[in-house]
């Protein structure tokens, strides 16, 4: 199956390349570059340029996720498995789950500074509620009659938790981060626009700025690299912890 | 020996108490069957919850071999009506669960687990995970999880009523093989009157008129050979039936 997969990537990367060939053959101007242009100007820079941007990006990345994990997964478990503290959370969180959370990046600068933390505040917020909303479902469609050989057993909380809780919720739980990373990204590069020069977001604006096109083009062909790289962690994760949905 | 004095089961509605159980009394000796049986909604669930620990709040008493009941403290074995098998876990660690959170490692011989696969012939499947089983097999996985555990008490609720007819008789004739070999106190809930007859050595009529028990018939029938076929067996069903239709009729009477 990883195999087959990872052929497929290969075939859209190698069809994109063509499309980007082509056009860049069509149009004949600066603003799109061949893609072998790009490639040998990647080589080139990759090192001394673009990757300490794409690690300053893949840090806020992983810096909010990790905070979305640990505040959402423990929300979610308890709005799933306790029903009176549902009752409580449920209206907080549908009255600020649709938020677009971008609306909030004015206020979170004025908070917290154009530096890192609203940057990472940012993408935690965007993971957060996808994260307790996922959870939350996946433990409330788990049937009581499941549960009850287990409490019959005298089975505590940690049992349920592990053994049922946990294990229930896990493919939600991820389609939840894979959907929110997307957002979160894309919302990313907007943040790495301003208050700080580290970042692909930064790295890629400006290089439009300097008019430098190949180094532009190289930063977007690295942010869908790191895309990808990202995409496919979470696939293998999926497969190995959730293999028994495929059967 | 599995005692029920006095136990009565309310749940909240929105607006007031519903009384599921009322007032049912019942004593099953050591190593005995015990069917339960009654028309939808009469509390056969219920009473079985209630004698699970599974319920936090009733009235009377519910004592197992002489104790309160508590999970905790008696190994109490559920087997819940769709098997309740865990989707995530191989069938192996399935049956090995129960021991795992019983924390009950001289339990988890695998001779114990191993022999009891081949004697409900699952002996092969113990890789797969529940998806990949037939209604039957699961069944038998959901035997196995249980009888490894060897509960003080084992309840059963609708063990069979998913299968079909054929598949339903070969598992009551397992399930009964299982229990010789093991001397289990077992309640089983059911809706075949034939099942009660086959493998209950008492049968509690549960009545949906009071909530209580309006009948327990100590089955003559029970371990007899190839007693299915038999005269008496289709004349006690259709006495039985009788017994539950007349509860029936009550209800719609007092509508
Ligand atoms: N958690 C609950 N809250 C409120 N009422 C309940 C609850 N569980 C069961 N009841 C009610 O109690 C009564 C008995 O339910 P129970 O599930 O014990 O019936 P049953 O005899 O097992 O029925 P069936 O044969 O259909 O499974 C029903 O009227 C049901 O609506
Ligand atoms: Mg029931």
């Amino acid at each position: 199956m990883g195999k087959s997969v990872s052929v497929w990537y290969l075939a859209a990367a190698v069809f994109l390349t063509i499309v980007w060939w082509i056009a860049s053959e069509i149009v004949q101007l600066p603003i799109i570059p061949s893609p072998l242009l790009v490639a040998e100007n990647m080589s080139d820079i990759f090192m001394d340029y673009i990757a300490i941007h794409s690690i300053y990006s893949l840090w806020r990345i992983a810096a909010g996720l990790l905070l979305a994990v640990v505040v959402g997964l423990p929300l979610g478990v308890i709005m799933g498995y306790f029903p009176k503290w549902d009752r409580f959370l449920s209206p907080l969180v549908y009255l600020t789950y649709p938020i677009p959370k971008i609306a909030l990046l004015p206020i979170l600068m004025l908070l917290f500074g154009v530096g890192e933390s609203s940057k990472i505040i940012m993408i935690f917020l965007i993971i957060l509620f996808q994260v307790v909303v996922a959870v939350r479902d996946g433990i409330r469609a788990i049937p009581r009659e499941t549960l009850y050989p287990l409490y019959s057993l005298g089975a505590g909380f940690k049992d349920i938790f592990f053994e049922v809780l946990w294990p229930a919720s896990l493919p939600k739980f991820i389609t939840a981060i894979r959907v929110a990373l997307a957002t979160a990204i894309s919302v990313l590069f907007f943040t790495e626009t301003f208050g700080t020069r580290y970042g692909m977001g930064y790295f890629i604006m400006d290089a439009w700025l300097r008019v430098n096109y190949l180094e532009m083009y190289s930063g977007i062909v690295v942010l869908s690299l790191i895309g990808l790289v990202l995409f496919t962690t979470i696939d293998l994760i999926e497969q190995h912890a959730c293999h028994w949905q495929y059967k | 020996m599995i005692k029920v004095e006095n136990v009565s089961v309310k749940y909240k509605t929105d607006s007031d108490m519903y009384t599921a159980i009322a007032n049912v009394n019942l004593e099953i000796p050591d190593g005995g069957t015990c069917a339960v049986i009654g028309p939808s909604g009469c509390g056969k669930s219920t009473l079985l919850k209630c004698i699970a620990g599974l319920i936090p709040e009733y009235e009377g008493q519910v004592y197992i071999n002489g104790e309160e009941v508590n999970p905790r403290v008696q190994t109490i074995g559920f087997m819940p009506q769709n098997y309740g098998l865990l989707p995530w876990k191989t069938v192996v660690d399935n049956i090995r669960l129960g021991m795992k959170i019983k924390k009950a490692p001289e339990l988890l011989d695998r001779n114990v687990i191993k022999q009891l696969m081949r004697q409900l012939g699952i002996e092969g499947l113990g890789h797969r995970y529940p998806v990949e089983l037939s209604g039957g097999q699961q069944q038998r996985v959901a035997l196995a999880r249980v009888f490894a555990l060897q509960p003080d008490v084992l309840l059963m609720d609708e063990p069979f009523s998913a299968l079909d007819a054929i598949t339903r008789e070969e598992m009551q004739d397992i399930f009964l093989n299982l229990w010789r070999k093991f001397n289990v106190s077992t309640i089983f809930v059911t809706h075949y009157v034939e099942e009660a007859l086959y493998l209950g050595q008492k049968i509690v009529v549960l009545s949906a008129h009071t909530g209580g028990i309006s009948q327990i018939v100590d089955n003559p029938l029970f371990g007899g050979k190839d007693i299915r076929k038999k005269q008496e067996f289709f004349e006690m069903g259709l006495k039985l039936r009788n017994l539950i239709k007349k509860d029936w009729n009550q209800i719609w009477e007092n509508q």
